[in-house]
């Protein structure tokens, strides 16, 4: 046992990674995973967001080629290395892909359910996956990985957290685990509502009783890291467009010809980082929000999302003694 | 397999990602940004480079903008992101590179231009109006007032207000900037327009005339004009000047200090919707550098229709070699100033005056959107305190830099008023701003080399030109062009700091890279205290 305790006051810092809102993006999930080398951290922590958006179908023609459509257009795919290029585009942009024929794909057609019935099969066989690649990346080293969801992600696809088969990830949802010697992190996954409807979503006092629920577990909030998906509301890491939910899909709120925006946070998180004053909360959700503020001692960040482009955003957080002592926002 | 289908895409209820100001707001921008109101290439080249043409030197300038402003297309798409020099820099030549270049020369020599907007607004904006006006209504008090704002006192007064204005308006939300941005943009259309109109409608034989009656109507003497050429001639103007080649060359770094701010969009790239996508891109950047271009070249023309070459080198010599004679009440003969002086209507000089006036408000604005985003970004990457880098929560704007820049543009605004040997130190002024952007251009060229994964990823990756990235051949061409204007800053002694025929500009240029250099080192080396490195703020992690 080492002289100083790890992340202890006089000790060595604990360094951790923080990032969340990847969508299914391969290259930056695989990003996320070589942070710990690359930033030379002790932990990487997601926030939530693992799911991808968009399922391909890519459907077979006569004579043995391939059609797909892709941000409004039609692709034909005449070669293995045509779809080899297609494929990783998909995976660059977290897109799921199930290759069909004509008839398999007019049963999906409109039928909401069984599409939603094979997104969380892809979704939770490339979470499955992950997974696999996080024990074999990061085996050897002291390193954990720390993985919830979102208010975007499925508890079906989830439930492949619970099959964590070596000890370097950590399944973080919605539980108190241990970070280093002094500090826990605390997870939530939840957000507010959206004009989505995704799956996750609760009603801020929901929230706020899930965070009074996990607390009771907290020995110590001031050595908690809070990494709950959800940003605290109108705290300047919640601003987007305001969306009219009334129509499908929902569409911007224009108002004397510009769009209007407003924070989507969530109170509950707000109260908690104002009362609980933890070592630091970290949050995601609103893609377009990086930032960071402050409550009380406790700083708050969004390090944001740029999952489309294979662009890893994320934050190094050295924190010590329940304080966060240093940070940096990346962009890689 | 049955039948042939059209697969479309299979969607799960999502969120979705979203932008501020539409690609056609950021045109206007650029646009305004770019100031055809800037007198610069109206009243300094003509004299400066006697036997120039206006309209070919605005002509190269473009030709010479041209590709940076198509490198930065290729920037904006593969990193469209707030802060978009410094971004850009820092991606591809480093932190500390990135860092020093475009804070010491972007957010350090800016705030002359807070300065300069204040002065334009009063010169520019507020003088003629009310000079014109008070002629055309024949009333002394508003003509008196027009010379008063023109004043040193009058002009700090004048701009302080601007700045304070202008950051009201910025702090309480950027949706307000852009809406009442709408407003400016017509408003100095319609001013544009009626000068334009009067100077078409107008030969110089009658210009003459009436500009001797305007003067005259001011408290000047009676034969206005023949005096004011009399009094230039002996101040060295040649009013029959052979066609002079070089002399044109030069007249293209005076116009770039307008068309090199097609690119300044890129500064708040983070905030444009679908500011990845290659045509948005283009339509801003490119759109606004031709359509800036073409108005500059149609008002030289018609300044050479309507007043003539002689006209055109009167006002010139009242700017550059401060013939007070070629002056009424005062005032510089601006080509705003010119065209009120061509009418005796109150409205058309009231539109031509609001134009202007507006427009000159703008490009405070404009120093303060640019550069403010700037410390945002320079702030979330650790290169400068936090506290410039926070978002207040209600108004969502980066309240702490915008007041900073403010405080910050006091000194400067009191110092370019007052005190006479402040324009000297301050030369470096069009060198530090090319400079920026030429380097910027570069960075576009190296960006394939430099950042690859970013590049790959870009919509601008499939344009090459045989086996060469086209971004790589575009940002090389304009960073020739760029560095010809900045070297001709440098060395060309009626251009910037050879001016003054000592070194002293020089070290004010180097001591501000030598102070962003320190600002740097202070910064990452607290950083490392805190068991931080700022290197990471710019490193691509390899996915494999």
């Amino acid at each position: 046992m080492p002289f100083w305790k790890k992340g202890g006051s006089g000790g060595d810092p604990t360094r951790l990674f923080y990032a969340c809102d990847i969508h299914g993006s391969e290259p930056t999930y695989r990003k996320f995973l070589n942070a710990a080398k690359f930033y030379d951290v002790d932990a990487l922590i997601f926030g939530g967001d693992l799911m991808g958006k968009l399922l391909i179908p890519i459907v077979r023609e006569a004579g043995g080629t391939w059609r797909a459509r892709l941000q409004g257009q039609d692709h034909h795919i005449t070669s293995d290395e045509q779809m080899a290029e297609f494929r990783k585009i998909l995976q660059t942009l977290g897109f799921y892909w199930q290759e069909m024929d004509p008839e398999e794909y007019l049963e999906y057609e409109g039928k909401q359910d069984r599409i939603d019935d094979l997104f969380d099969v892809l979704a939770k066989e490339r979470l499955a996956g992950w997974i696999a690649l996080a024990e074999e990346r990061l085996g050897g080293t002291h390193v954990k990985v720390y993985l919830c969801g979102g208010n975007d992600d499925t508890d079906e696809v989830l439930s492949a957290l619970e099959e964590v088969p070596g000890d370097r990830v950590v399944n973080a949802e919605n539980r108190v685990v241990p970070l280093d010697d002094e500090h826990v992190v605390v997870t939530i996954g939840y957000s507010t509502p959206t004009p989505w409807e995704t799956p996750r979503e609760r009603t801020d006092p929901e929230i706020g009783e899930a965070i009074e629920k996990i607390m009771a577990d907290v020995p110590d909030p001031s050595r908690a890291v809070f990494n709950f998906h959800c940003p605290p509301l109108d705290s300047s890491l919640d601003t987007c467009l305001k969306l009219d939910a009334s129509v499908w899909p929902p569409t911007p709120v224009i108002e004397n010809g510009q769009p209007v925006y407003y924070g989507a946070g969530s109170q509950s998180v707000a109260d908690a980082l104002a009362s609980r004053q933890p070592t630091v909360g970290l949050h995601g959700h609103i893609h377009e929000s990086r930032g960071m503020t402050s409550y009380g001692r406790t700083p708050a960040y969004n390090p944001g999302s740029e999952y489309g482009e294979g662009v890893l955003r994320g934050l190094i957080v050295a924190i010590r003694g329940g304080e966060v002592i240093g940070h940096q926002f990346t962009s890689g | 397999m049955a039948q042939a289908v059209a697969p479309q895409v299979f969607t799960r209820r999502a969120s979705g990602l979203v932008r501020v100001m539409s690609p056609y707001s950021a045109f206007i921008y650029n646009i305004l940004t770019m100031g055809i109101i800037f007198p610069w290439t109206y009243v300094w080249a003509p004299t400066a480079f006697q036997g120039s043409n206006l309209v070919l030197g605005i002509g190269f300038a473009f030709l010479f903008e041209l590709p940076i402003a198509l490198a930065y297309v290729w920037l904006a798409t593969a990193l469209p992101r707030s802060g978009g020099d410094y971004v850009f820099q820092s991606r591809v030549f480093g932190g500390g590179f990135g860092f020093t270049v475009v804070f010491a020369f972007f957010v350090v020599w800016i705030l002359q231009w807070v300065a300069l907007s204040g002065w334009l607004l009063a010169v520019l904006g507020f003088a003629p109006t009310l000079i014109g006006l008070g002629v055309s209504m024949e009333n002394q008090t508003l003509i008196n007032w027009g010379a008063n704002v023109a004043s040193a006192n009058g002009i700090i007064v004048v701009s302080v207000l601007n700045a304070l204005v202008s950051l009201v308006l910025l702090v309480s939300g950027f949706r307000n900037y852009v809406r009442f941005q709408y407003l400016m943009w017509y408003a100095i259309l319609a001013s544009f327009g009626v000068m334009l109109l009067l100077f078409f409608t107008t030969n110089p034989g009658e210009a003459t005339g009436r500009l001797n009656e305007f003067a005259l109507g001011a408290g000047g003497v009676p034969d206005f004009f023949q005096t004011a050429k009399a009094a230039a001639a002996d101040a060295g103007v040649n009013f029959n000047p052979p066609f002079w080649l070089f002399g044109t060359l030069m007249v293209a770094p005076i116009a770039w200090t307008s068309l090199q701010w097609a690119t300044y969009s890129v500064e708040q790239g983070g905030e444009i919707k679908n500011a990845h996508v290659f045509r948005n891109q283009f339509f801003i950047i490119v759109g606004s550098l031709i359509a800036t271009a073409g108005l500059l070249i149609l008002l030289a023309i018609a300044m050479g229709v309507g007043i003539g070459q002689d006209g055109i080198l009167v006002a010139s010599s009242g700017y550059w070699y401060g013939v007070g004679e070629a002056t009424i009440a005062g005032t510089f003969l601006m080509p705003n100033m010119i065209a009120i002086g061509l009418t005796t209507s109150p409205i058309l000089i009231a539109v031509i005056g609001i134009g202007y006036i507006l427009n000159s408000f703008q490009i405070v604005c404009n120093c303060y959107i640019g550069t403010t985003r700037i410390m945002v970004a320079q702030g979330l990457d650790g290169l400068l305190p936090d506290w410039f880098a926070r978002i207040h929560p209600k108004w969502k704007t980066p309240v702490n830099a915008h007041i900073a820049y403010f405080l910050a543009a006091i000194p400067v605004i009191v110092a370019y008023n007052k005190y006479s040997e402040w324009v000297r130190w301050t030369l470096g002024v069009t060198f530090a701003n090319g400079a920026v952007m030429t380097l910027s251009a570069l960075a576009a060229a190296l960006l394939p080399y430099r950042a690859a994964k970013l590049y790959e990823a870009s919509p601008g990756a499939k344009y090459r030109l045989g086996n060469t990235p086209a971004v790589t051949l575009i940002g090389a061409l304009g960073f020739l062009f760029g560095a010809f204007m900045v070297g001709s800053f440098l060395f060309v002694k009626d251009l910037g700091l050879a001016f003054s025929n000592d070194a002293f500009p020089y070290y004010i240029v180097a001591g501000t890279a030598a102070f962003g250099l320190i600002v740097y080192w202070i910064m990452r080396t607290l950083k490392a205290q805190k068991g931080i490195r700022v290197e990471y703020a710019f490193a691509e992690i390899p996915p494999e």
